[in-house]
């Protein structure tokens, strides 16, 4: 406790001199170096309110003697008086310097010159025009009457005369010089956050002067962001957009802090996934293909940091279906062409990957896999066609509509067990679909190895359908899945890639439902796995939602095994 | 019923008191019950402020204590009691007079500390905070160079603006009562008040849209701004100096209201018979100077040809008719009304003439 002490009689000190040097002249300089320290300054006197609540006004005029004449410096500085909770803590530091029980003059004079400094904060508003105050005085109005009335029209005249400068190009009379929005934008960095300034703010966010380099000064893009971030502000979407889209750092701090809330929600619940990515503005504001560039990049980097972590992998691909619906909505004449998003992929393939399953009928989802596959390994296959260096990239692009893989395996899975008679061809095009998406960065080889041992778990688990009579249990589905095999190093992902196979026949092969439990139950044998699958679960039945599947014992069977693996947790 | 209005009033005197010396009587007691009722009062006006009918005689009485002279300080009107604590907090607080003990009772009672409870005393708290923010904000706003240096028009002036709204707004709460007359106070606020000041603050209110949407739903100004309009034309001193505002501030006011432009261009009529032409000087003079010089007639009338339709006819008809009661001369010099229309630019003077010409009181 007396460590802390020591600790704020120097940032008296420092904030002494500090507010002092920036009292001189102000200055542009000046202002901006008062609008760096802004944060710093109010948590400084937050401490000291916390500190001061605890002793009487001696003590604390002992502890800290210079503390008056900070705070009385910090009574004439508007930008502190202005910023978010400032003017809050600076009352309580005052109001805690009171002397309850005044002994002599002395005492009672400091109460008084504090009731004097709290007078000035809340009250001395004259506005310096004689006229106006004789007048008002006249109506019978005190400032408290008319400051907000005051504040407002203010505002909207700036408003409307930063419209103005906007609109009229060539009338030079009009418009308003480079540095008179620049300092206006200063001067609203404090008050972005107190609701009258919203209009302002929008405006100048909009504003487009017509100067070729950036007019509003950076910390005040920062400030909003923070603001926005925060949720102390509202901003209509397009007035967000043009904040990202001039200050860089902004998008940036944006995707982070959405990466940061991912990833401490609750795992694996793609539902709250998705509001949290609408909420975030992210994806309607992707539609420009810069920001859209630029949060992709940030979730390559993650991919990438992360080896392919599932969480993040549901992520992208939530931010896309998002990000797909945003563009749709958008009616805006400039629709941008297919590469200003994916540069590095052929137009041809992002169109079809981005097509809906939902448009076609049930029927045709077979073919439109096969087409699919198809285009993919011959994007991926095709050195000579030289639109994409490697395989990387066009799995990068896959993975945003991971869709396509799951509704593969289930294809593959129903094929396989409820007509086995059909040809093999097409199961091919499914299978180096399936194994594309779990191994991008195999050889051909290691890939046509990966097909086969597939192949053979599907035919074992076709096997196990055929005329019995006894149910089939949780052990013979484990062994036809050859999980009791753990000679291959290469494990572990083609782990996954069978255990979602295992998972889709436990879902839709109804001799498959009554061992579910039990196979679960010893799949589920380590934490990861155990999420892997209440992942692979969450994310089908978000999947049938939006496909509008039809699939009610299916989907039964998922929630309540959803359910069983959440209590487990 | 009764008893609320003897509150009222007594609590109004208790707000026109907290401003006066006589506070150094009040003890720590005092305070505390002057801001509970304070806070009672607001519950109140939270409670009545959709109800007409007690509003309505809440205002009157509130009304009886303007006097003839407009209002002065305590509760001007039932809006003003939703505010009634912080105007008190505000008066105690900036009030020498107040003992010791009194100030602290009060500095206690508005920043209790935070995590007390009491939320009616939080929610003051937070209010007074919000003031000083906005008090800041506006000090801010000041010193950006968007409002120093190069006057804004007059009509684009929001410090103008908000004085007319607050014009409009008493004219208003004056209005709700029998038969309302402004004139006695409105009166007092043009001897008080700086003279050109007064008469732009009036200028913007005139020209304010007549549906204007406020916080409790679209409200209509068309009553006060009449009221204005009577009384402007009812003072003959008033309207002289008025009608000395800016050439194009008064045509778009003329345009607005026809009774006013009906006044005014008899008072250009008038300073246009004051000159005579000075053979000299070769221009038109007046022998006294503080009439209406040539030029200022000139923009005057030059500004009102180029307004739309009904007014530039109108006015152009009455330049024609004073043209031909002077003689009809067609060269310089000898009328001033001729000269007028030969200074006027020419797509101005094209008029339509109708049948009857506008009567020129003699």
């Amino acid at each position: 406790m007396a460590q802390n002490f020591t600790n704020l009689t120097s940032d008296c000190q420092y904030w002494l001199q500090k507010l002092s040097a920036l009292d001189q002249a102000s200055t542009l300089e000046t202002q901006k170096d008062t609008c760096l320290h802004l944060p710093q300054f109010q948590e400084f006197l937050r401490q000291m309110y916390e500190a001061l609540k605890e002793m009487d006004s001696n003590t604390a005029m002992e502890r800290f003697p210079t503390i008056g004449q900070l705070l009385a410096k910090t009574c004439s500085n508007p930008f502190v008086l202005a910023y978010d909770e400032s003017q809050k803590f600076l009352i309580q530091c005052l109001c805690c310097l009171i002397n309850k029980e005044p002994q002599n003059s002395g005492d009672s004079k400091l109460n008084s010159w504090i009731r004097g400094l709290l007078s000035h904060i809340l009250s001395a508003f004259r506005f310096n025009i004689k006229e106006f105050d004789l007048f008002t005085q006249g109506l019978g109005y005190e400032p408290v009457d008319y400051c907000p009335a005051l504040l407002k029209n203010m505002v909207l005249s700036l408003v409307s005369k930063l419209r103005e400068s906007h609109l009229n190009g060539f009338n030079t009379r009009r418009r308003m010089a480079p540095e008179r929005v620049a300092s206006l934008s200063q001067v609203c960095i404090p008050l972005v956050t107190l609701p009258d300034f919203e209009p302002l703010v929008e405006a100048l966010l909009i504003y487009h002067g017509h100067e070729p380099q950036e007019v509003l000064c950076p910390a005040f893009f920062k400030a909003v962001n923070e603001a926005f971030l925060l949720k102390k502000i509202s901003l209509p979407t397009s007035a967000v957009v043009s904040l990202w889209l001039r200050h860089l750092p902004s998008l940036e701090k944006a995707v982070l802090h959405l990466f940061t809330k991912l990833i401490s929600s609750e795992r694996n619940c793609l539902r709250r996934i998705e509001c949290f990515i609408k909420d975030s503005l992210l994806p309607q504001a992707a539609c420009h293909p810069a920001i859209f560039r630029v949060v992709d990049e940030m979730f390559r980097f993650a991919l990438m940091e992360t080896d392919g972590a599932l969480e993040v992998l549901a992520a992208v691909q939530v931010f896309t279906r998002c990000f797909v619906e945003a563009l749709e909505k958008e009616n805006k004449q400039l629709k941008f062409a297919l590469k200003t998003y994916f540069p590095h992929i052929s137009p041809s393939l992002t169109a079809v990957l981005l097509q809906h399953p939902r448009d076609t009928p049930q029927g045709c989802h077979h073919q439109l896999l096969q087409h699919v596959s198809l285009m993919l390994r011959k994007a991926v296959e095709d050195q000579a066609c030289g639109s994409c260096r490697d395989p990387f990239e066009s799995w990068f692009l896959f993975i945003h509509f991971g869709g396509w893989a799951d509704l593969a395996a289930e294809h593959l899975l129903r094929s396989a067990v409820e007509a086995p008679a059909a040809a093999e061809a097409p199961v091919a095009a499914l299978l180096w679909l399936l194994a594309f998406y779990y191994r991008p960065l195999d050889s051909h080889q290691q890939r046509a190895q990966t097909m086969v041992e597939m192949e053979a778990v599907l035919s074992r688990l076709r096997f196990l359908t055929l005329s019995r009579s006894s149910p089939i249990s949780a052990e013979e589905l484990r062994a036809a899945a050859g999980e009791d095999s753990h000679e291959d190093p290469m494990q572990p992902v083609c782990g996954r890639l069978i255990r979602h196979l295992l998972l889709n026949f436990l879902l839709w092969v109804p001799a498959g439902h009554a061992a579910a439990h039990d196979t679960i139950t010893l799949m589920a044998c380590t934490d990861e796995i155990s999420h892997e699958i209440t992942g692979f679960l969450d994310q089908t039945l978000y999947r049938w939602d939006h496909l509008c599947t039809e699939a009610p014992r299916p989907a039964k069977l998922a929630r309540e095994l959803l359910q069983e693996l959440r209590a487990r947790v | 019923m009764d008893a609320l209005l003897q509150q009222l009033e007594r609590f109004s005197e208790v707000l026109s008191v907290s401003r006066t010396n006589h506070v150094s009587t009040w003890g720590p007691e005092t305070v505390r019950r002057a801001l509970q009722w304070a806070r009672y009062l607001r519950q109140v006006y939270r409670r009545f402020g959709s109800h007409g009918r007690i509003r309505a005689a809440l205002e009157r009485r509130l009304r009886i204590h303007w006097g003839p002279e407009g209002p002065k300080s305590g509760l001007t009107s039932f809006r003003a009691l939703g505010r009634g604590d912080v105007l008190l907090s505000l008066n105690l607080l900036q009030n020498r007079a107040l003992g010791d003990a009194a100030g602290r009772a009060l500095l206690q009672q508005l920043f209790p500390g935070a995590g007390t409870g009491d939320a009616d005393a939080e929610a003051l708290q937070t209010r007074l905070v919000r003031l000083a923010r906005r008090r800041a904000a506006l000090l801010l706003l000041r010193e950006t160079d968007c409002f120093r240096g190069g006057s804004p028009g007059l009509l684009e002036d929001p410090v103008l603006l908000t004085q007319a709204q607050l014009l409009l707004g008493r004219l208003q709460e004056a209005g709700e009562t029998e038969t309302g007359d402004p004139s006695g106070w409105l009166g007092r606020l043009w001897t008080r008040a700086p003279r050109v000041h007064f008469l732009q603050v009036m200028a913007v209110a005139l020209l304010q849209p007549l549906e204007e949407l406020g916080p409790s739903g679209p409200k209509s100004l068309g009553e006060e701004i009449h009221v204005l309009v009577r009384w402007l034309l009812e003072q003959s001193e008033v309207l002289a100096a008025f009608c000395r505002l800016p050439a194009g501030l008064l045509t778009s006011i003329a345009e607005r209201h026809p009774a006013l432009s009906r006044a005014y261009l008899v008072l250009l009529t008038d300073w246009g018979q004051k000159l005579h032409y000075d053979l000299q000087e070769g221009a038109w003079v007046s022998a006294d100077s503080q009439d209406v010089p040539w030029e200022e007639l000139l923009r005057r009338f030059q500004s009102l040809s180029q307004a739309p339709p009904p007014l530039k006819d109108e006015v152009l008809t009455l330049l024609e008719s004073c043209k031909a009661r002077d003689g009809n001369f067609e060269v310089a010099g000898l009328s001033v009304w001729t000269d007028l229309l030969l200074d006027l630019p020419s797509s101005a003077s094209k008029l339509c003439l109708g049948g009857d010409k506008f009567e020129v009181p003699a």
